[in-house]
């Protein structure tokens, strides 16, 4: 039963939205509105199960003192301090809205500021010419970066022009084949868990 | 009249069943599905009945995620797991899952620690689960250990910090990635470099590929992650899947071929093109 139960709702929910998508069925965009609620409604008691594991990975630490078991302590006091206040405010609520705008998106955007200094170090491994793809990769990345500055606009229009040309056709068709690709994939995992034969997601093997 | 009267007779207009059975424009892609569904059940159903099916190729990357784990295990560091950011509703999630499983299995076999970390409560009770089952299948449920399957905060920054945490303070010796990822891919591979890990990665993200190709040991590109599942169980029904699936794309690629014939050859005379109208009823 523990199998099938799930599989059972897994084949239904599936059946379900293929009838919704191609099958006219007059109100067929509320049966897939009613869907999206549903899982929402699923979502949020999973969610539960995320702030139970949190609370009880960084409680352990405190517990045992573990190596910078005070950083548990800021962490489980901001989280459900954090809550509370979202309890007592509302999402809208002055103070709410006060620690996430200078608080959290700050800190947001210095996580993304990184990947200024990692795409550098990642380009300077990709473009060193070990290869003759290594060369190609080198003069096309170039090729782009010069047809976007403004001092490659004023070479010529040869170089814009070139640089539009690398980015619709070449780079363009190798994305679309990978895309094809990955839907086609996509398509046969649906299958392999509709019948059945794909059965990692239900915590067992294959 | 105002314009606006014509904007309320268009929305008051009732949507009329394509064939008098589809939703407008879907017939043509129902019609995809149904062969795409023919090709893959006939291969799933031959492979079942034992008959002769098509091999799939080598797969490096997955053949490297043994190398990374028995790395680790020689190194007597632990391995970091890591689905990305897709939900359960990203069919990369369910690669990651197939993955899992093996993965878990071999870490709980070799005593190697397997630390997997989440942004997705749905991903991250689903995980806990397939690890937990894996430890007991190997025999070592004892081994099995909760708090090293983590879920890290729902935000894509946030999570990737915790991961950067962890390869800083764990030394993780290897780092698989496979899933759906955003801007947190580089982030992750970078890190992971630096931390001196060996790296497998796969995704279909066309935007964060470049990255993983270049900061990883090894990358699984595209629909390589979704054979995952059938090549580390060898097992010949979900081979078949995976041989419908290329079959499929072959028809796919025929398609796309007829379509380039019909469009640059003017349609042969007719007014519109054919194909086109045919996909798109």
């Amino acid at each position: 039963m523990r199998k099938e139960v799930p599989m059972f709702i897994t084949i239904l929910a599936a059946l379900m939205i293929v009838f919704g998508k191609y099958f006219f069925l007059g109100d067929q965009v509320k049966v897939l509105n009613n869907m999206d609620k549903y899982f929402n409604i699923s979502g949020t008691f999973a969610l539960l199960i995320g702030l139970i594991s949190l609370t009880m990975v960084h409680g352990m630490n405190i517990r045992r003192r573990k190596e910078g078991w005070y950083n548990s302590v800021v962490l489980l006091v901001v989280m459900y301090g954090y809550l509370l206040l979202g309890l007592i405010e509302g999402n809208k609520g002055t103070t709410f809205r006060w620690i996430y705008n200078n608080a959290f998106l700050n800190l947001d955007a210095t996580m993304f500021s990184l990947l200024a200094f990692y795409i550098a170090s990642a380009a300077y491994r990709a473009f060193r010419i070990r290869s003759w793809e290594a060369t190609v990769l080198l003069i096309a990345a170039f090729w782009v970066m010069l047809g976007n500055i403004p001092f490659g606009e004023a070479l010529g229009p040869w170089v814009v022009d070139g640089k539009d040309w690398i980015m619709r056709i070449p780079n363009t068709a190798a994305m679309r084949a990978i895309q094809i690709g990955a839907y086609v994939g996509a398509f046969a995992v649906a299958m392999r868990i509709i019948l059945g034969i794909e059965r990692a997601h239900m915590g067992g093997r294959s | 009249m105002n314009p606006i009267f014509y904007l309320a007779a268009a929305a008051a207009k009732k949507p009329e069943p394509a064939l008098g059975l589809f939703v407008e424009k879907n017939v043509g892609a129902f019609f995809l599905m149904l062969f795409m569904t023919a090709v893959v059940w006939v291969m799933i159903t031959r492979a079942r009945g034992a008959k002769k099916i098509p091999a799939i190729r080598k797969i490096a990357g997955l053949d490297a995620i043994d190398e990374a784990i028995g790395r680790a295990t020689e190194m007597g560091r632990p391995v970091h797991f890591s689905p990305g950011l897709g939900g359960v509703d990203y069919p990369e999630t369910f690669a990651f899952f197939a993955t899992l499983g093996h993965v878990a299995k071999l870490a709980a076999r070799y005593d190697t620690r397997l630390i997997n970390t989440h942004r997705n409560n749905y991903v991250y009770a689903i995980a806990d689960e397939i690890i937990r089952q894996a430890y007991l299948e190997a025999g070592r449920p004892d081994a099995y250990n909760p708090d090293d399957v983590r879920y890290l905060s729902p935000y894509q920054f946030a999570y990737a910090s915790g991961v950067l945490g962890i390869f800083q303070r764990e030394k993780v010796a290897a780092n698989i990635m496979i899933g759906y990822f955003y801007a947190e891919a580089l982030i992750f591979a970078e890190a992971g470099y630096q931390a001196g890990a060996i790296q497998v990665a796969g995704t279909t993200s066309t935007a964060q590929l470049p990255f993983f190709v270049t900061a990883c040991d090894y990358t699984l590109i595209g629909e390589e992650i979704y054979a995952g599942s059938a090549y580390l169980s060898k097992d010949p029904v979900l081979t078949g899947s995976v041989v419908g699936q290329d079959v499929a794309k072959i028809a796919i690629f025929a398609l796309i071929l007829l379509g380039t014939i019909v469009a640059n050859f003017n349609n042969f005379g007719a007014k519109t093109n054919f194909l086109k109208d045919l996909l798109l009823k």
